[in-house]
């Protein structure tokens, strides 16, 4: 019925049929068909974008990073889960989260490889991208990002190779552990530092943003890694079992504290004692025109999930938790880069002006997603799913049988 | 690149040679260092640099490389203190053409680029319109091609040519004038003068003069980004005399309605 179908069933879907239960049949052509709609929606729509500019899109000159960036942070973050259950438990020697590591690793890959794609449509001139590689400006953060996700990215496919060993080769495994580490806090924190080190935006230039996005990467990438094996377990024969679930809500505990930690001592420290623009963009959050997101981030995304966690140890509410928290950590990523945008340092009326024919000047510019930026969404949705579909089709069903379930 | 001229005659250069030497440079030394002071004084706000730059440089409709900011309580209405003074300033604003610009060092291309001269530019050959430059410039003083361009008329305006889709651009100091040894177009262009351009290396520029003689500052000093554009502030107060004003004023009304 598809392009994908076809690949995917062609290219050796040998001995899995037998193991398949309910991903044959009718459930699977749905899926498939999901996944292509999307990723025609989305290839669709930033071929228009791309033909028609930017201007389709709902950014402004004030308002320069939108939904993309967004939707960025949130990858990147996400990428974090194949660490902590692959590297952070071989050099914790817990042998615990062995059946779902390469799960967690499919879904580091996935989430890498959507990141970086949910650049190019983000950029004026996608055409142009290549002069990133041909004359990188050292100084730009944006160059160091692209190098320590490039690398990230072949951690990831490395470490997956290394776990459909069979046997898994003990040794390999644990040096990709120590070398993946570093890599992988590079990666938040240079991400972060994209932001953490302009002058112009005072609510990013703090010394704590990559802190900040090394814990909300590890909430969210444990949190991805809790809601993705449920689902699985659901549609498949996979199976979990309820040792990974508790040992996973254990980690997660730990995470939101630090999170919710380093949340509560930014803002109480800009609240009480911040730069007077620092504390301006603050407030966009606190009481401005963000504050009903923010407060959601805070309430529904974190402790809501953080109380869910402490008082209930059932899979069913981990699992409610997690989807929470992932929420919670997209909301922020909305608070952290609007928070900035909303504000610019020179308000002064009549403001920035819009950038297009007839646009008025805007002092405070207001933002919303185009339906282009949505459909460009919908295609890296479709693109994060379609990759974990393969990975899990050729990477995690083939070697269950081989892992023990502690349950 | 933006900065190549079209060939077109620029309105100064249709003029007599006495009306042209008033856009003359006035001093340049060896090795120029080019800046900008704006007399806060002097500036009505009357947005004519702002209109003049957009044709010069063949800024698209709902674009603005320079603009005239109010500082007020909002952008026709002064602000007023607590004894019934009033106080209406603008700010001129455009490119602060930095000498620690933000937006160079984050260009991931190293599109944005500061000549010899001090003037900081974009090459739109190397622009992948990332827009991390709007978002590292304190000042909010860069556009960005969002679509295709529009003119008030079909063939266009300026002296340079247009710049690319999905390319940021800015000010660029009138950089194809000042090789003709030419000032920007929004100092001649200014009704009230209160635009001084010069050589920040020759200290007998006016600009030098001006900004040891008057009281400069610049914009937003604490993000230690070193701008080559100052403001002079106004040396007299306004608000005071406009205390005095409205009270001789209401005196007067006063005393009329008494007799």
């Amino acid at each position: 019925m598809s392009t994908i179908d076809a690949v995917v069933s062609g290219a050796g879907g040998v001995g899995l049929a037998a193991r398949e239960g309910r991903r044959s049949g009718r459930g699977w052509n749905v899926w498939v068909g999901l996944l292509v709609t999307g990723l025609v929606i989305g290839f669709g729509s930033f071929v228009y974008q791309w033909s028609a500019g930017l201007t389709v899109t709902g950014l402004s000159n004030t308002i320069t990073w939108g939904l993309y960036i967004v939707a960025f942070m949130f990858l990147v973050g996400i990428s974090a889960g194949g660490l902590i259950v692959v590297a952070g438990a071989e050099l914790a020697g817990t042998h615990r989260f062995e059946h779902v590591n390469r799960l967690a690793v499919v879904c580091s890959v996935a989430a890498v490889a959507t990141a970086a794609g949910t650049i190019l449509p983000d950029l004026g001139r996608p055409q142009m991208a290549w002069k990133m590689l041909v004359q990188p400006h050292l100084t730009s953060p944006l160059v160091w990002d692209m190098a320590v996700l490039s690398l990230y990215l072949v951690i990831g496919v490395v470490d997956l190779w290394i776990l459909t060993r069979r046997p898994v080769p003990a040794k390999s495994l644990r040096v990709m552990a120590i070398v993946s580490l570093p890599v992988a806090i590079l990666v938040h924190s240079v991400t972060a530092w994209i932001f953490g080190l302009l002058v112009a935006r005072p609510f990013w230039n703090t010394p704590l943003l990559a802190p900040l996005f090394i814990s909300s990467a590890l909430v969210s990438g444990t949190a991805l890694v809790i809601a993705t094996a449920a689902i699985v377990e659901r549609l498949t024969n996979f199976v979990v079992g309820g040792a990974v679930y508790r040992g996973l809500r254990r980690l997660l505990l730990w995470f939101v504290a630090a999170d919710a930690f380093l949340l509560f001592t930014e803002v109480m420290t800009t609240f009480v004692s911040g730069e007077p623009d620092h504390r301006e963009q603050l407030d966009v959050l606190l009481t401005g025109r963000l504050a009903p997101v923010f407060w959601a981030e805070v309430t529904i995304g974190l402790l809501l999930p953080a109380m869910i966690l402490v008082f209930t140890n059932t899979r069913r509410w981990i699992v409610t938790a997690s989807v929470l928290l992932l929420a919670g950590v997209f909301a922020k990523r909305i608070n952290i880069l609007f928070a900035a945008e909303f504000d610019p340092l020179v308000g002064l009326a009549p403001g920035i002006p819009g950038g297009r024919p007839g646009q008025p000047f805007r002092p405070d510019e207001i933002y919303l997603p185009s339906w282009v930026e949505l459909g460009v969404l919908t295609g890296m949705v479709a693109f994060f799913c379609t990759i974990v579909t393969i990975g899990v089709r050729y990477a995690v069903l083939p070697h269950q049988d081989e892992d023990p379930v502690l349950d | 690149m933006s900065t190549e001229p079209t060939g077109r005659v620029s309105p100064i250069e249709a003029l007599s040679p006495a009306s042209r030497a008033y856009g003359t440079i006035d001093v340049r030394s060896e090795h120029p260092r080019w800046g900008m002071a704006v007399d806060l004084e002097r500036c009505v706000g009357c947005w004519s640099c702002a209109v003049i730059c957009k044709s010069e440089n063949a800024v698209p409709l709902g674009m603005w490389w320079n603009r005239i900011l109010t500082d007020g309580a909002a952008l026709d209405t002064p602000s007023s203190d607590d004894r019934g003074g009033h106080d209406l300033h603008w700010v001129p604003l455009a490119c602060q053409h930095c000498d620690d610009a933000p937006c160079q060092k984050v260009c991931p291309t190293s599109a944005t680029w500061t000549n010899a001269e001090g003037v900081v530019l974009v090459n739109q050959d190397d622009c992948i319109g990332c827009r991390y430059c709007m978002a590292a410039c304190p000042y909010g003083v860069r556009v960005f091609n969002w679509g295709d361009s529009e003119y008030p008329v079909p063939e266009g305006t300026g002296m340079v040519a247009p710049r690319p889709v999905g390319s940021v651009e800015k000010c660029t100091l009138c950089v194809h004038r000042l090789a003709e040894n030419q000032v920007p177009s929004c100092v001649w262009s200014c009704p009230a003068q209160a635009r001084i351009f010069g050589d920040l290396e020759a200290p007998e520029s006016r600009l030098v003069q001006m900004l040891e003689s008057r009281n400069p500052t610049i914009l937003l000093e604490e993000k230690g980004t070193h701008p080559k554009v100052s403001y002079l502030q106004p040396r007299r107060r306004r608000p005071l005399l406009a205390v005095a004003a409205a009270t001789e004023i209401e005196t007067e009304i006063d005393s009329g309605e008494g007799s």
